[in-house]
């Protein structure tokens, strides 16, 4: 049987496609809301201090740059690793991609005391900053992501289309590796300083990545009435089991190693047995309902081909991805520092003491504000632009599927 | 190479908090000082801007244990963890007299370089919304219209038991060399390999000999008037010699 023709087609225009934009366009005022409220009145609004420098705006950010290296990932695997299976939905991988990391930019630059400054960031680099490098690694991925998208939808260009994907598919890397080693570089804090944590970035944003896209997939075609077949959507599931995987493997060898060093075992056995609510994030948010539950949702025999069970375990993998991120950002954040190695300290000044966060209403509008800029870039980007395929039912995806 | 630093006593410092408040008073409100906020400071939960802070810890289990304040400011490293880190050098270390600052014009308030200093010496300032820290008085140490003798960090002269001492360690015969090279002056958690320009002096134990004697003097010429003859009113006294 031969093989149909892939037809990519803009979304309708439709009463929906204003609803969501109204909806989202509600979270983005808020957003903005809290941006001037806490850059008028000053960052003593949030909850955050000077023990705990970065809050929950982080989470958003960085949650959202990791899951925009992975959405591209969907491409990827169709360009770099030519599974033809993957390649009708590159267009949208390398969409969703952009958006995801603008929307995650938008919350750690609104989010900087200077913001105003960016200019300076961009023109006066330290380049022994890894922090320097990250902002050449995301304008990078932009660029390279908008030349990819590029060679998929222009025929004059299509020569190009395996080098920018190739590319494309690099520079993620390199820039999850710059990401992960925000933290990996921190020497002064004994939940970081760690190789492993560029890998575990690379890992965890190939799972909330593809989880983020296959809920963006499910409900672009389901909302404009288009098919989509169980044979794409079951890759999809059981590659999103393989990320959850591979995250909770280098989980495990991080947390396993901390636990085996002398100088990491305090803050170990903080994060993993007495850290109150960053205890309770990593064994339900993260672990039980962000990677066991997801999984069990994948490999059930009685939910397979349910596509409920699907946008849940993508939904939980999201979830628990966001608490891997608290625990990692604010509960590594929450241990104090170690002054006097070996002895127990308490001072009038939090020196062997939780250092408290709560995250204040400000910081979640804020990030929440950039989740919706993401998904208007997307829902405005399907509308205008060919970035998704007509019909992705079992007979076009995959010929052979019957 | 000049190395500016301090160094604390701590045998002798008495956490009466003159440091801390000499420093915010010059730092809000000296020429270019640029302030420190406070926000919420008579609250539960008060919070501000420090360059210095003196921490209290107590030493021991009781009924051995005893009081050290500790006053901690920017250690000014040798090889500054926070530095690297910063992506627009807004964060520096002097070439000239060692002494690490934060260029407030560059900083775009990342915070990334409170992630790395593994002293916790750097704030926020809430209010700017830049990264602050100490400056060891900068803009005072080589202030020509000052006195050369007020030539120095705010703390160091308000400290009333002289518990800081300020000077270049890299000069053998600087005051703070000879106290560091002569007390044991030691460096804060050396093993990270910052080389904090900072030293302490350790606190010394202190036994006082108490003895019987010391506390009964035996020519106390009180006791002498107590041991002199009874008085008798049938006596002569000396009045009556001279009257």
């Amino acid at each position: 049987m031969a093989s149909q023709a892939i037809i990519f087609r803009e979304t309708k225009d439709s009463k929906g496609f204003y609803i969501l934009l109204a909806v989202l366009g509600a979270f983005l005022a808020l957003g903005a809301l809290a941006f001037f409220h806490a850059e008028h009145h000053g960052h003593h609004v949030t909850g955050m201090n000077n023990q705990v420098v970065w809050g929950l705006p982080h989470v958003f950010a960085i949650g959202l740059i990791v899951a925009a290296s992975g959405a591209l990932n969907v491409g990827s695997i169709g360009t770099v690793f030519g599974k033809k299976i993957y390649q009708p939905m590159g267009r949208l991988s390398a969409l969703l991609a952009i958006s995801l990391l603008v929307g995650g930019l938008i919350v750690l630059v609104l989010d900087l005391g200077h913001p105003d400054r960016l200019i300076i960031a961009m023109t006066t680099y330290n380049f022994k900053s890894i922090f320097a490098w990250n902002i050449i690694l995301y304008n990078g991925f932009l660029a390279l992501s908008a030349v990819y998208i590029w060679t998929m939808m222009d025929r004059k260009v299509k020569k190009f289309y395996k080098l920018a994907g190739v590319a494309a598919f690099t520079w993620r890397l390199i820039l999850t590796t710059g990401t992960g080693s925000i933290f990996g570089f921190l020497v002064a804090r004994d939940f970081y300083n760690s190789a492993v944590m560029a890998p575990l970035f690379i890992v965890m944003s190939f799972a909330m990545g593809l989880a983020v896209f296959i809920l963006v997939l499910h409900f672009a075609y389901s909302w404009t009435g288009r098919t989509l077949g169980d044979v794409v959507m079951n890759r999809l599931r059981y590659l999103l089991a393989v990320f959850i995987g591979g995250v909770l493997l280098l989980e495990g060898a991080r947390h396993f190693t901390g636990l085996y060093i002398a100088q990491k075992a305090g803050v170990e056995n903080f994060i993993l047995f007495e850290g109150g609510i960053y205890t309770q994030l990593f064994w339900i948010g993260q672990i039980l309902l962000g990677s066991l539950l997801p999984l069990s949702l994948i490999f059930c025999r009685k939910l397979a081909n349910n596509r409920v069970a699907l946008l849940l375990a993508a939904l939980f993998t999201i979830v628990g991805g966001f608490a891997q991120l608290y625990v990692i950002l604010i509960g590594g954040q929450a241990y104090p520092l170690v002054l006097f190695p070996g002895a127990e300290v308490s001072s009038d000044y939090f020196d062997g003491a939780i250092n408290a966060y709560a995250p204040s209403i400000w910081e979640l509008m804020l990030g929440l504000g950039g989740v919706a800029l993401a998904l208007v870039m997307v829902t405005i980007g399907v509308k205008v632009l060919r970035f998704l395929p007509d019909s992705l039912s079992d007979a076009v995806a995959d010929p052979h599927s019957k | 190479m000049t190395q500016l630093a301090l160094v604390i006593d701590l045998n002798v410092c008495v956490g009466c908090s003159a440091c801390v408040t000499s420093c915010k008073e010059w730092n809000t409100s000296s020429e270019g000082g640029g302030g420190m906020v406070d926000k919420n400071p008579y609250g539960k939960d008060p919070t501000g801007t420090f360059f210095n802070r003196v921490q209290t810890f107590e030493v021991g289990e009781y009924p051995n244990v005893e009081t050290v304040h500790f006053p901690k400011s920017c250690l000014h490293c040798e090889d500054p963890p926070c530095v690297p880190v910063c992506p627009t050098g807004a964060s520096y270390k002097r070439k000239e007299d060692g002494i690490v600052l934060v260029d407030y014009d560059k900083c775009i308030g990342c915070k990334y370089c409170s992630w790395a200093c593994p002293y916790g010496a750097r704030e926020i300032d809430e209010k700017q919304k830049v990264m602050k820290k100490c400056t060891l008085c900068v803009d005072r140490i080589y202030d020509t219209t000052l006195p050369e003798a007020r030539r120095k960090p705010a703390c160091v002269l308000a400290c009333p038991t002289s518990a800081r001492l300020f000077g270049d360690v890299h000069d053998p015969m600087s005051e703070v060399s000879v106290a560091i090279n002569e007390r044991g002056g030691y460096q804060l958690m050396p093993e990270w390999g910052t080389r904090p320009s900072n030293h302490y002096l350790p606190r010394r134990k202190m036994k006082a000999q108490v003895t019987e004697e010391s506390l009964n003097r035996i020519d106390n010429p009180l006791k002498k008037e107590e041991q002199r003859a009874p008085v008798s009113s049938d006596l002569p006294s000396l009045d009556d010699f001279l009257f």
